[in-house]
């Protein structure tokens, strides 16, 4: 085993060496990226917003919105209800907050009140920084209520320092028992996300799955010029080949990943560290897919201009059908033909992390299907593959 | 001489065609044997069979008293190739490229870099020997074709027509190297088509025509089947048993 990660270490630097293949997988993408940003606009900057929408109206909630608007980097957008709701679903906003009818007064009244928050699964870093900012201006509007509720108990009889004292602890230890304000997370678990988000994530697992396509060729060529057969004449196994050609394919593609993934989340800005780590993560996954899809068009490819061909009908085939330009319907026999592509879930599940702050676990589907096409695939290849390709 | 290779009754078929048929043949230890025949003849195919590249359809043969059936890995060990084509990397060193095969040979990473430079030593590149091999002579990679094919100290290797299209200085140093490694006791499988290279470095030689074995001999011998074997040449031997019609 040791010799096919020596052999994957030494694929990965003849890819190193090869410009013309890194200026196809990662030169390229950059481009396009910069293209589509370009037409499609983006926020490439980290904004705090907090987008309400203030049902209430009243003093209370006029307060707390002016302290967060105060805070910094935060600013207040406001929405109606059917704004708010519609943001949410057309994921134009990941978290929103709703400030209910009666909230100002209740609170005032001394009966507990809440604010809503609706966020696309955990709302992402932007929507929990807000959500953090909030809740600090309720925790000092609240004290604020609570200590003038209490001098309003002692307005009669201000020189009591006992009773002051006594009332204090009283409001204090309520207030710890039975918050006059919090805050409720409804969290929502919706499948859409915005144009740009799909076409990034489309974009991605369309490179990544030309690249592990494309290798193929790479390895015809090695067939031709006579290295695979010169490698079989060593120690190194079959199986030990296969390995390292697998393992080779495999960070190949996840070192394209990385820098598209970096790109994709440098352009859309908001998602953190955390994703961009699950998003590796799920990179490696598609990079065992797409790399033994690459490996069956090797088997059964008898010239590199087959396995090109190949290479490029299949991913234009599963990028035009599998939902990277256009969202597939989830009706109709387009949909049917979404299903039998790699992209559709690779792109699902890329958009799933980025684009609505899910987590792997809810994308767990997708890595299953996408982890069977890998073992498949791979099976598939090693029945097929043929050190030689001549009867000479 | 002991005997190093025996090679017993090997065929193989290629979509119902032999493209070998019941070839037998033994190399001794140390000597150079030179394997020729025109094109289509088979000798590639044998080679692939030797080096346990293909596996025959029928026969066996046996490298240092192991089967390349039964035993592919031990007479893996024994064997050093150099194809015909240029089988390397052009993109990447003549030492990465070495340490890369000594590797893939079972040599650990400190061996394969001495033994690299060792190698780079015998076949005259050792000051070139960082360079990108795309940027050498058609000379200067034949050699580290042949270089690689030495990193595992190898006691059978196989030289399939490796002096095709370089120059007469090259092919000189080529000529040296093989007769230097047959002197530290290495025993070598050579084809060519010059005749001339073959009379000049063979011990012993086998002519194969169609698939088959038609004449085994040392070079006095094969030319004495023809005439006065000081006046004949190889060449004249080689039509002779293979004929002058043309071959695909």
């Amino acid at each position: 085993m040791v010799r096919s990660f020596h052999l994957a270490r030494f694929e990965l630097r003849r890819y190193l060496a090869h410009r013309s293949d890194l200026a196809f997988g990662i030169a390229l993408p950059v481009v396009l990226f910069s293209l589509m940003v370009v037409a499609l606009g983006s926020d490439a900057k980290f904004r705090g917003v907090m987008h309400v929408a203030d049902l209430d109206g009243g003093s209370l909630a006029n307060q707390v919105l002016e302290r967060v608007e105060n805070a910094d980097g935060v600013t207040v957008r406001r929405y109606t209800q059917d704004e708010l709701a519609d943001a949410l679903e057309r994921t134009a906003v990941s978290t929103g907050f709703v400030i209910p009818p009666g909230f100002s007064a209740s609170v005032e009244s001394g009966a507990p009140a809440s604010i809503v928050v609706k966020s696309r699964g955990s709302g992402g870093d932007e929507g929990r920084f807000v959500t953090g900012i909030v809740q600090g201006a309720l925790r000092a509007a609240a004290s604020e209520i609570e200590l003038r509720r209490v001098a309003g108990v002692l307005a009669g009889d201000p020189a009591n320092d006992a009773r002051l004292d006594e009332a204090v602890r009283q409001a204090l230890a309520g207030a710890r028992t039975r918050p006059p304000v919090t805050v409720v997370t409804e969290s929502m678990r919706l499948r859409e996300a915005s144009q740009l988000d799909r076409l990034l994530a489309g974009i991605v697992v369309m490179f990544l799955l030309f690249s592990g396509t494309l290798g193929a060729r790479a390895l015809i060529e090695e067939r031709r010029t006579g290295t695979l057969e010169r490698l079989m004449t060593t120690r190194l196994s079959a199986g030990e080949l296969f390995a390292g050609k697998l393992l080779a394919g495999i960070g190949r593609v996840v070192l394209q990943s990385f820098v598209l993934l970096g790109l994709a989340f440098a352009v859309l800005g908001t998602a953190g560290p955390v994703v961009f780590l699950q998003c590796l993560v799920l990179a490696i996954v598609v990079a065992a897919a797409v790399t033994s899809i690459g490996l069956v068009i090797a088997a059964v490819a008898r010239t590199e201009e087959q396995a090109a061909f190949s290479a490029v009908v299949l991913t234009m085939f599963m990028s035009v059908f599998g939902g990277t330009f256009l969202p597939t319907s989830g009706t109709g026999w387009l949909d049917v033909l979404a299903r039998f592509t790699l992209n559709k879930y690779a792109t699902d599940a890329f958009v799933g992390l980025f684009g609505e702050a899910a987590t792997l676990a809810d994308q767990s589907a997708e890595l299953v299907i996408l982890g069977a096409v890998a073992i498949l695939g791979l099976a598939a290849a090693r029945m097929m593959f043929r050190v030689s390709s001549s009867a000479v | 001489m002991e005997t190093y290779l025996e090679a017993e009754g090997l065929t193989k078929y290629f979509d119902g065609v032999a493209a070998v048929e019941d070839v037998s043949f033994v190399i001794r230890r140390k000597e150079i044997f030179g394997l020729l025949g025109p094109n289509g003849a088979g000798k590639t195919t044998t080679i692939r069979m030797l080096s346990t590249v293909l596996a025959p359809d029928a026969g066996d043969v046996c490298v240092g008293g192991h089967s390349v059936i039964r035993e592919g890995d031990e007479v893996r060990k024994r064997i050093g190739i150099c194809p015909q084509e240029l089988a390397l990397y052009p993109e990447l060193s003549a030492v990465d490229n070495l340490v890369f095969f000594g590797r893939m040979a079972g040599l650990s990473g400190h061996e394969a870099k001495a033994r690299a430079r060792a190698v780079l030593v015998g076949v005259g590149l050792e000051a070139r020997g960082s360079e990108v091999v795309k940027k050498y002579s058609g000379g200067m990679q034949r050699r580290v074709n042949i270089g690689i094919a030495l990193m595992n100290r190898p006691e059978l290797l196989f030289l399939d027509e490796p002096t095709v299209g370089i120059d007469p200085q090259s092919r000189n140093h080529i000529f040296e190297t093989v007769l230097a490694l047959r002197a530290e006791g290495t025993t070598v499988l050579y084809t060519t088509h010059y005749m001339e290279e073959a009379d000049r470095l063979c011990d012993r030689i086998g002519v194969m025509d169609r698939g088959r074995i038609v004449a085994v001999g040392t070079p006095a011998e094969l030319k004495r089947q023809v005439g006065d074997p000081d006046r004949t040449t190889l060449e004249e031997v080689f039509l002779h048993l293979t004929g002058r019609s043309l071959r695909d």
